[in-house]
């Protein structure tokens, strides 16, 4: 696909833009899907209606709610450091573009596959801690710095076990590029192989992209808005948009990783992809809605004294059977 | 061991709360989108009074005898009343109720003595200003209070009758007693 784009816009310097333009657009439909669908879920969850007003069964909602995000004023706080609060909605969600942009969304749909795909994913998702960060320090807010300060420890704690599971995949694939490992689980699903790291992934998952049960960087009845509590508008928008669009990403991995991707009988290859990754993301607000907020401590001790030792122990096993078989 | 324990535990009960939440997802919401449906009121629910339509009259029968406004304790009821040509009872004239300060404690229907008095089923009174609910209970019998008066004359005819008709058969019977006293005397 990347090579399509290149030779329909003449030069990779036309292509870039063009790419991006359609990642962008790819994810501004899904966010608002997905937003429209957190709502009703939630209220469905609640015995509610959600919004049934704007649209069929709501579904234009979200539409006007971004309408009026975007036309709102942008004010920036006159105690703010202005280049770190400027830079940090940006900073969180240019690595989500490049992400979107390594999944293979069905045999052939794919920007480029890159041999170590997985770890520019990684490493990609690793820098939204530094938006989060820039954030939360640039608002000169006690509600934003410890939002901040809150989502990182918890990023990192949990990206240990988060990669310890990736790991045991790789391990079993023998290799890092996306397309492959979908083409390694044309008979049997990794999930049926790998339950443990599955579970292990999608938990990590989930408080990686700060979600109830995880939500403590911005729970609401401490923190006001955690580390966006002084962004209005567009800006606030952006980090909303981070938001959901790293609940897609998420999806999309454990999907690719463990779900066995585009494959699936009839349908075409893409419909599969996403049959899964809203099955999946289904999944996370159904949890947002049954469980309560964990503690900090109960979270930190969660990921390092359960987590990590299972995902390792996990890892072992894996290690020592493909060695053996 | 301990440890393992508590993982399953804690992870069966975290399952059993994900039941939970999926059984309400299928269910049916329980709002009602009230501007256009209508919740259904309780037979029990108290609201503003009303003057209930009786069915043999077609109209309600209030008869003026100020009992519920006598025991309001919140004097919210006042009624004027007058008799009526051919009727036994009194009719109210006006019968006006201060809603702003009744406090639905339901005295007044159970002193009423024809049991006219009832609850509006209207839940969703609102107004700007106090006047607003003053409201007038005759204001919806008005084009119906002649033909009501005509049936209630009608059957103050009809109980005369009755009674005119009773009278003479008590004096005929009492007659033929005496007559039956005398003819014994006698013998």
């Amino acid at each position: 696909m990347a090579r399509n784009f290149t030779e329909i816009f003449g030069s990779v310097w036309f292509a870039i833009p063009a790419a991006v333009t359609v990642i962008m657009g790819f994810l501004a439909i899904n966010a608002l899907m997905i937003v429209w669908m957190e709502r009703k879920v939630a209220a469905r969850m609640q015995r509610r209606m959600g919004p049934t007003e704007r649209g069929v069964f709501g579904l234009l909602q979200t539409t006007y709610d971004m309408i009026k995000l975007m036309s709102k004023e942008l004010i920036t706080p006159r105690h703010v450091s202005r280049k770190l609060y400027l830079v940090a909605p940006v900073v969180l969600f240019t690595p989500i573009i490049a992400i979107c942009s390594l999944f293979p969304l069905s045999e052939n749909w794919v920007f480029h596959d890159y041999d170590i795909a997985l770890v520019l994913v990684l490493a990609f998702s690793g820098m939204a801690v530094v938006g989060i960060f820039a954030a939360g320090w640039g608002s000169n807010n006690k509600y934003s710095l410890l939002g901040a300060v809150r989502s990182i420890l918890q990023n990192i704690a949990y990206e240990v076990p988060l990669i310890l599971s990736v790991l045991a995949v790789v391990i079993m694939a023998r290799t890092m590029s996306l397309h492959e490992i979908v083409m390694e689980q044309s008979t049997i699903p990794y999930i049926v192989v790998q339950p443990l790291a599955a579970i292990i992934f999608f938990i990590a998952a989930t408080a990686e992209t700060n979600r109830a049960p995880f939500d403590i960087p911005e729970a609401e009845s401490e923190l006001v808005g955690g580390f966006h509590t002084e962004y209005s508008g567009m800006r606030f928008g952006l980090f909303f948009f981070a938001e959901y669009s790293s609940m897609i990403i998420v999806c999309a991995l454990a999907t690719v990783l463990f779900l066995g991707g585009w494959q699936g009988p009839i349908l075409p290859g893409f419909v599969w992809f996403f049959i899964k990754v809203y099955f999946l993301i289904f999944l996370m607000m159904w949890f947002r809605w049954t469980f309560p907020r964990l503690r900090f401590d109960q979270l930190l001790r969660f990921a390092w004294l359960l987590l990590v030792p299972l995902a390792l122990a996990n890892l072992l096993v894996t290690a020592i059977i493909v060695k053996l078989i | 061991m301990e440890m393992i324990s508590d993982v399953y535990r804690g992870f069966r009960s975290l399952l059993k709360g994900m039941g939970v939440t999926i059984r309400h997802f299928f269910r049916k919401p329980v709002t009602v989108e009230y501007p256009r449906e209508r919740a259904v009121v309780s037979k029990v629910q108290r609201n503003a009074i009303v003057l209930i339509e009786k069915d043999d009259i077609g109209s309600h029968n209030c008869i003026a005898c100020l009992q519920c406004e006598k025991i309001c304790p919140s004097n919210c009821i006042s009624i004027t009343g007058s008799r009526k040509d051919g009727l036994a009872f009194k009719r109210p004239d006006t019968f006006d109720l201060n809603f702003a300060l009744c406090s639905e404690c339901g005295l007044c229907l159970d002193v009423c003595p024809t049991d006219t008095l009832g609850y509006s089923k209207q839940y969703d009174k609102a107004g700007y200003s106090r006047e607003d609910f003053f409201y007038d209970l005759l204001d919806q019998w008005k084009a119906t209070e002649e033909t009501a008066l005509g049936t209630l004359r009608e059957i103050e005819r009809k109980k005369k009758e009755e009674r005119e008709a009773r009278r003479k058969a008590d004096a005929e019977a009492k007659a033929k007693a005496k007559e039956n006293d005398d003819g014994d005397e006698k013998a």
